[in-house]
């Protein structure tokens, strides 16, 4: 039983994409490689591409450009925007302060920040970072504050009962909470992050998977875009599955996620 | 300090509630729900009292007076002659959800109560594992809540209280949410161990079989406005048993007197 469980988790992943890739593939055969390559068309381009050098970078130098950019962005998003939302839901004088702010800025798309980010902070790295960053601190400060808003009181009464301060609450209770709400708005945040460097990329870029692309759209090369979009699927889901494992690591009471 | 001849002993009054009321805002509405009504209550030292009612009768929330988490509207609580300002570590609570930290290992839960205060790693450690022996649970130290039973749970957090070492013991309907056979066992066990670990006991129930079997005194209460209505001392001897003639007798003067459908 166990064993073909262990088996399931390995041969369902594996059966669903070859499933995938042979859909694309069959597809493929029908409609012009112009409109939609073949996967081993693809599969060859990548690794021309991997030999080659686009615009002077190479393809493993692209995706370092466009992971440096995100991890910048995602990582300033959690330091700034993890306790602002924890405070948030924490303090009820500091929400009030804060949430009608936060509430304008929070339904603007970080895409649409990217002409003001372009005008302020130039072409160069600072905008593109600072539009992955938007998008990440937005979702991370209201994963943070939901999740404070619905720590359970009793536990909060619980370390009440004990005479812990309110700093004592807010640090080795409520924040221990939410763990769960924190690691699913990181989550969100780093594929949003994600997500906008490509579109940040797209505008105006030398170096990143964003511009290569554009760098296809602009040769008339389908597979050369299709390479650019799995790499955006592989990455993204490597950086979640790393961000899974660092959830169970550092949350071990939570049986789900084993 | 009050001393007062208690059931022919000499005992210390440990608890006074004066005249607490509290009522409490219903939202949308423009008027006020009175949960507790003046009341006055004494709770003598190493005593164990249940406090009997049914729904609403603001056992829970006259706990809540006790432990400092709820200001009452009016009237005040001493311990030990001083009022009380808010909770404090000479107070253990027991609640019915228990209310463990499920990020925190047993031992870690049990404690907490001296993590707070401050004391060091090694000593809080021995003195958790020494209440979890003390509660049955030794082995499951290491387990987090979520891999515990209810009962289980509960002896986590009865564990969790005594390890702070409070004076005052208070325990909010803690078996309500147990099944018949594991509150049977749960009750006799909350007993034993009081019987070894002498405290000052506030136990909230609505089952008058428990208030028997484990007061030495039971305050009933009635609800909505809650007030006391009468109390009972209990002198069945220890060990009790539900079965026992004198027993049963009990249950049903007590059920007939406050008719209260249990």
């Amino acid at each position: 039983m166990t064993l073909s469980k262990r088996g399931m988790a390995i041969i369902a992943p594996v059966v669903s994409i070859a499933i995938f890739i042979l859909l694309w593939g069959l597809v493929s055969l029908n409609v012009s490689a112009d409109f939609l390559p073949s996967p081993l068309a693809v599969l060859k381009e990548g690794i021309r591409l991997f030999h080659a050098k686009i615009s002077g970078t190479s393809l493993i130098g692209h995706i370092g450009w466009s992971l440096s950019r995100v991890l910048i962005a995602f990582g300033l998003a959690i330091v700034l925007g993890l306790p602002i939302g924890l405070y948030m839901g924490w303090s009820r004088v500091f929400e009030k302060i804060v949430s009608p702010i936060f509430e304008v800025l929070r339904p603007i798309p970080p895409i649409a920040w990217i002409p003001i980010a372009i005008l302020w902070l130039g072409v160069a790295e600072g905008s593109k970072i600072f539009i992955c960053f938007v998008g990440a601190f937005v979702i991370m400060i209201l994963n943070a504050y939901t999740g404070m808003r619905y720590v359970d009181p009793l536990l909060i009464d619980a370390a009440k009962s004990f005479g812990a301060t309110r700093t004592q609450q807010f640090i080795n209770v409520a924040i221990p909470a939410c763990m769960p709400s924190i690691f699913a708005g990181v989550q969100n945040a780093l594929s949003m992050s994600w997500m906008c460097v490509l579109a940040a990329e797209m505008v105006g870029a030398r170096q990143g998977v964003g511009f290569i692309i554009i760098q296809g759209m602009d040769l008339n090369k389908p597979s050369m875009i299709l390479v650019g979009m799995v790499i955006i699927g592989i990455v993204g889901s490597l950086l979640a599955a790393a961000l899974r494992w660092i959830e169970r690591l550092l949350c071990p009471w939570r049986r789900e996620l084993v | 300090m009050a001393n007062e001849i208690h059931d022919g002993r000499h005992a210390k009054v440990k608890i006074e509630c004066d005249n607490l009321s509290k009522a409490f805002h219903v939202p949308g509405q423009d008027k006020l729900l009175h949960v507790l009504d003046r009341v006055s209550l004494k709770v003598y030292e190493n005593e164990f009292l249940v406090i009997l009612g049914p729904g609403q009768s603001g056992k829970t929330v006259l706990l809540n007076c006790i432990a400092g988490l709820i200001e009452p509207s009016a009237g005040e609580t001493r311990i030990d002659g001083r009022p009380i300002t808010g909770p404090g570590p000479d107070r253990g609570m027991v609640f019915q959800r228990y209310a463990l930290f499920p990020w925190k290992t047993v031992e870690h839960n049990v404690a907490f109560g001296m993590a707070v205060r401050g004391v060091p790693l090694k000593e809080r450690l021995s003195m958790a594992h020494y209440y979890i022996k003390m509660v049955g649970l030794e082995g499951f130290e290491k387990a987090y809540p979520a891999q515990l039973s209810g009962g289980m749970k509960q002896r986590v957090s009865i564990a969790r209280a005594y390890a702070n070492d409070p004076d005052i013991l208070l325990m909010d309907e803690p078996f309500g949410a147990l099944d018949a056979q594991t509150r049977y066992a749960m009750e006799q066990e909350l007993r034993t161990i009081w019987e070894k670990e002498r405290r000052t006991v506030l136990f909230v129930t609505n089952n008058i079989e428990e208030a028997i079997y484990l007061g030495d005194r039971v305050v009933v209460m009635s609800a909505l406005p809650g007030r006391v209505k009468t109390e009972y001392p209990i002198d069945i001897p220890a060990p009790r048993n539900y079965t026992d003639p004198a027993f049963l007798a009990l249950r049903k003067k007590v059920s007939d007197d406050t008719e209260l459908v249990l």
